[in-house]
């Protein structure tokens, strides 16, 4: 089977009942996704397909067709993406473990609206789940990213 | 004569309103199927007002709520304002336990289509007006109750989920025979 992650294709035998999210982790060694729930409830695993946030613990990979993006391809350490260099700057990170699904939560949504107040926020995110609490400082960050999106498109 | 003719007219109408009645007893019984069909909760979970909740109710779940983690379906009824259904709801149901059912589409039913807490007189007065019912007959109705698949995932909901009674076939059936009958609504 054919498998475009982060603008690469990839040829993967695996079943077509497999989670994308094991076959991004144990196949091809693309370890950004978390595995938090393994049942689309804590936000941990999340990726784009085709732009559009996905658990990807849920979603069989028979049914992906189009590009997945993960957190290795939003942005990179050098070329940060938007929400990550926000991120950086409120310094969100605690352990870490939820912060891909976060960051690919908070993209999707900021493509959808770049100027989320607090209630769209939280409706957004809330289904990404943060053990160390993180939660003002993704919702400082989410703002932080709308506004220079807002910026870059004035 | 002329009385052995009024009297024979008079048993004749008394027939005739004594059948419509069967008829329409018969009809409010199927209707009562029908009704149990939509208002269960694989179907009337997400035929939401405009609040655009998705409810979580019925058998599989302790308490009724609304849909956990904050979600809502939006104006959009899809979830396109803050965060899609299809995020977490893939094309079919998944196969963990407490794993997210899912469809080819996954939706919130139009908010004209309100089922969640309406009385059988209600939906039924719903369910034959074109103008809050996607502007279908009710052959049309029957039709898509045969042919949609998120429709269909109310017979098919995945494990730890009651599916609805009856099957689609039945279900689309007892539209017919309802309409057929003239369609009447309970009071
Ligand atoms: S691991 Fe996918 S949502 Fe929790
Ligand atoms: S930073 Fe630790 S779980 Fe979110």
């Amino acid at each position: 089977m054919q498998l475009n992650v982060n603008g690469k294709q990839h040829e993967v035998d695996v079943e077509e009942t497999m989670p994308l999210l094991w076959v991004l982790r144990d196949e091809l060694a693309i370890t950004g996704p978390k595995f938090g729930c393994g049942i689309a409830m804590c936000g941990a695993c999340t990726v784009h397909i085709n732009g559009m946030p996905a658990r990807s613990c849920s979603i069989p990979v028979g049914q992906v067709s189009g590009q997945v993006t993960t957190i290795e391809g939003l942005g990179t350490p050098y070329a940060m993406h938007v929400v990550q260099a926000a991120w950086v700057e409120h310094q969100v990170a605690q352990c870490g473990y939820c912060q891909p699904g976060q960051i690919m939560s908070a993209a999707a949504l900021l493509q959808v609206n770049p100027n989320p107040d607090d209630e769209a926020i939280d409706r957004a995110l809330s289904a990404n789940l943060c053990r160390c609490g993180t939660y003002p400082r993704i919702r400082a960050a989410v703002k932080t990213a709308a506004a220079k999106i807002r910026e870059s498109n004035l | 004569m002329k009385s052995i003719l009024c009297v024979l007219l008079l048993c004749c109408s008394v027939i005739f309103a004594a059948q419509a009645q069967e008829t329409n007893e018969a009809a409010l019984k199927t209707w009562d199927k029908i009704y149990h069909v939509f208002s269960h909760p694989r179907c009337a979970n997400c035929h939401v007002p405009d609040d655009n909740l998705p409810r979580w109710s019925g058998p599989s779940y302790a308490k009724t709520s609304v849909h956990g983690m904050n979600i809502t379906g939006g104006q959009s009824r899809i979830g396109v304002e803050t965060i899609m259904c299809s995020t977490c709801h893939a094309q079919s149901n998944a196969d963990e336990p407490h794993g997210p059912p899912g469809a080819p589409i996954w939706m919130l039913a139009p908010v004209d289509m309100l089922w969640w807490q309406q009385s059988s007189s209600q939906i039924c007065q719903q369910i034959k007006d074109p103008n809050r019912n996607g502007g279908r007959t009710l052959d049309e109705v029957a039709h898509h109750i045969l042919e949609d698949e998120l429709v269909h995932w109310g017979w098919a909901p995945g494990i730890g989920r009651e599916p609805a009674p009856y099957s689609a076939e039945e279900t689309a059936d007892f539209v017919t025979l309802w309409a057929k009958a003239g369609a009447p609504c309970p009071q």
